[in-house]
């Protein structure tokens, strides 16, 4: 039998029906009627035309149609792509057009936003979630209430033939060309991280998963595919829970979170506003976190504030998901800096030069990953494929294909990886991946600006606060652009954790000798 | 002495204070906020604006935040914001007469 995504909740609905697959906002919902409406959902794609490893798009804010959506597309035979809630409609348009997605999963509150988003993709030719409008002005698309989904709920998933070789999903990060990286996973890339993540923390279905990340993340695929792996509850949090840490602390004692994974940040704030000392957090028992340094001090605070659970430090990128891990150890100091440990049992990690060439162990170097949890490409970018899967002698003499991560890392001599430094200017924001340069395009592209950078100042809760400055283009008729005119374009093209905290507008811009901008001069200058 | 008590003044300028700093501070043009738009929906504010307005009405209204009080309950619109600032800056005391 092939291992496939989807099965995994008809796996846990057969053992017990009526656990508990997904909470959100005080509802739940049971592995039986999960695998019922996704199989409904499945059911409906296929009556309006959805042909095998067609993409279908998913926008949806958190709530307990994202895992129906999820595993109802897997289920169809089609490819899932998640697209971040929080996009504006340009973005939707953009990974819509790439992806020559026909179909939408959405949602009445994102009507306005998918009725804009549209206007630019014509080839989407159905809408889920949305109710259908008179006739005299129809959109070009149809729209299918969420309720003929539950019509078509049903045991029966719709008989498609899949392999595990197949795509399941492609998720996005952002991109320097004002294209996000579309990142495509397969089912069997998901699953051997599935099957690695549940033995690696022991997970059962007992557990209950918290959710932090937004769907579109490979974060989320601990919490949607993981979990139901082990037939365990993930409670989705909401945004409101995750701004408030006080109301989060009382979530995860209400709720009874035994696994945690997220970004540092996310810990930080619970750690400092949470008020953990009024909660009972004893049923903690994991605590994975990924995606940028933990600061020693907070790390050092949470770890006593949450004394009965275990601490893991996860590695990874959309691209390979999780590669390496480093569980803290129970007792004694904290190594420091915090090394990103050793390669998971699905992966052998290397670490190389500038040509590829294996370095000394303690030399540092770029890591590359080669292992079954491995992306099988950018979609539609053969060129940057090219440039990040590389094909190269393994160890005995075979070929095969690696992952240049861009990440400098060396060997420690207790043999744990140590991250070193990004290699190129990608940095990461409260967790999300912004590329320096796709925030310069954006700006660039509004009429206002002549000359943009971009950079990252951290702040002393291990993320980063973006900044940029600008030059501003005069204008003969009005006064030139302030700050806020630049902050409004740009919140109309990109991802809210794109748009620099604060731009400041200068008559010009620091330059290297060879005329490039000169970020470290501009940092300095802006930060002193 | 004089003591400016912010509990004393109306509902509605306390609720006018906070809907102008989101809207100048926190999202400018094109987006608006009203006294009962959702702050915490992840749509209109992200974790660092309200962060910032935290921040502003401790510093506005001269009290201070605990990490108890930062609940959903208290920040979910600007309506619940004002009556919490208004609670929260009221005098432990009623005024007895005695001092004064």
């Amino acid at each position: 039998m092939p291992r496939l995504v989807h099965r995994l909740i008809d796996a846990a609905a057969l053992r017990d029906p009526d656990s508990v697959a997904f909470r959100c906002a005080g509802a739940s919902l049971s592995y039986q009627d999960l695998a019922c409406r996704a199989n409904g959902l499945a059911r409906v794609l296929s009556q309006i035309g959805l042909k095998r490893r067609d993409r279908v798009a998913v926008l949806l804010s958190k709530s307990l149609e994202v895992p129906v959506a999820f595993y109802g597309v897997l289920a169809s035979g089609g490819i899932l792509v998640p697209i971040d809630p929080k996009s504006p409609a340009e973005q939707v348009a953009r990974i819509l057009r790439a992806t020559g997605a026909r179909h939408l999963v959405t949602e009445p509150r994102k009507g306005r936003l998918v009725r804009d988003a549209l206007t630019g993709c014509p080839e989407v030719t159905h809408v889920i979630g949305l109710e259908p409008v008179p006739v005299s002005d129809a959109p070009p698309f149809r729209c299918l209430p969420w309720t003929t989904v539950l019509e078509e709920a049903c045991d029966r998933p719709p008989t498609v033939p899949i392999l595990e070789l197949d795509p399941a999903y492609v998720l996005h990060t952002s991109g320097s060309t004002g294209i996000p990286k579309l990142i495509q996973h397969t089912h069997h890339s998901a699953m051997s991280f599935v099957e690695w993540a549940v033995a690696e923390y022991s997970l059962t279905s007992e557990d209950r998963l918290s959710n932090h990340s937004s769907h579109h993340t490979c974060f989320a695929t601990f919490d949607y595919y993981a979990a139901a792996g082990a037939g365990a509850t993930t409670v989705l949090l909401t945004p409101a829970a995750m701004m408030m840490p006080a109301s989060l602390a009382a979530l995860l004692e209400e709720e009874r979170v035994s696994v945690w994974y997220s970004v540092p940040t996310a810990l930080v704030q619970l750690s400092l506003r949470g008020a953990l000392e009024a909660r009972d957090l004893r049923s903690i028992r994991w605590v994975l976190f990924a995606g940028e340094t933990f600061p020693e001090k907070h790390l050092r605070r949470i770890t006593g504030q949450l004394p009965g659970a275990r601490f893991s430090h996860v590695y990874g990128s959309t691209e390979v998901n999780v590669c390496t891990y480093y569980h803290l150890p129970e007792a004694g100091d904290l190594a420091s800096p915090l090394p990103i440990g050793r390669a998971c049992s699905t992966c052998e990690t290397l670490v190389v030069d500038d040509e590829l060439r294996p370095v000394p162990d303690g030399d540092t170097g770029e890591l590359l990953v080669r292992g079954s949890t491995l992306m099988s490409g950018y979609w539609g970018d053969p060129e940057r494929n090219r440039q990040v899967l590389v094909r190269r002698p393994a160890a005995g003499g075979f070929g095969d294909l690696y992952f240049r991560t861009g990440d400098r890392v060396r060997i420690q001599d207790d043999g744990n990886l140590s991250f070193v430094a990004r290699a190129d200017l990608q940095i990461k924001v409260r967790g999300f991946r912004v590329e320096l340069e796709e925030v310069e395009a954006a700006l660039l592209s509004l009429d206002e600006v002549e000359e943009a950078a971009a950079f990252a100042v951290p702040d002393d809760e291990g993320s980063c606060a973006l900044r940029a400055a600008v030059v501003v283009r005069p204008r003969s008729a009005s006064p030139p652009a302030t700050q806020n005119e630049i902050l409004a374009g740009l919140k109309k093209i990109l991802p809210l954790h794109c748009v620099p905290a604060d731009i400041t507008i200068l008559e010009s811009l620091p330059r290297t000798p060879t005329g490039k901008v000169d970020r470290n001069a501009l940092k300095a200058r802006l930060t002193a | 002495m004089v003591v400016d008590n912010i509990s004393n003044r109306k509902p509605q300028e306390l609720e006018e204070q906070i809907l102008a700093f989101i809207q100048r501070e926190l999202l400018g043009p094109p987006d608006t906020v009203s006294r009962d738009d959702d702050l915490l929906s992840g749509e209109l504010l992200d974790s660092v604006a309200v962060l910032r307005l935290a921040a502003f009405v401790q510093e506005e209204f001269r009290f201070s935040l605990g990490p108890s009080d930062f609940v959903v309950e208290n920040f979910q619109n600007v309506a619940v914001l004002a009556e919490y600032v208004r609670s929260a800056t009221a005098p432990a005391e009623p005024p007895s007469g005695d001092h004064r």
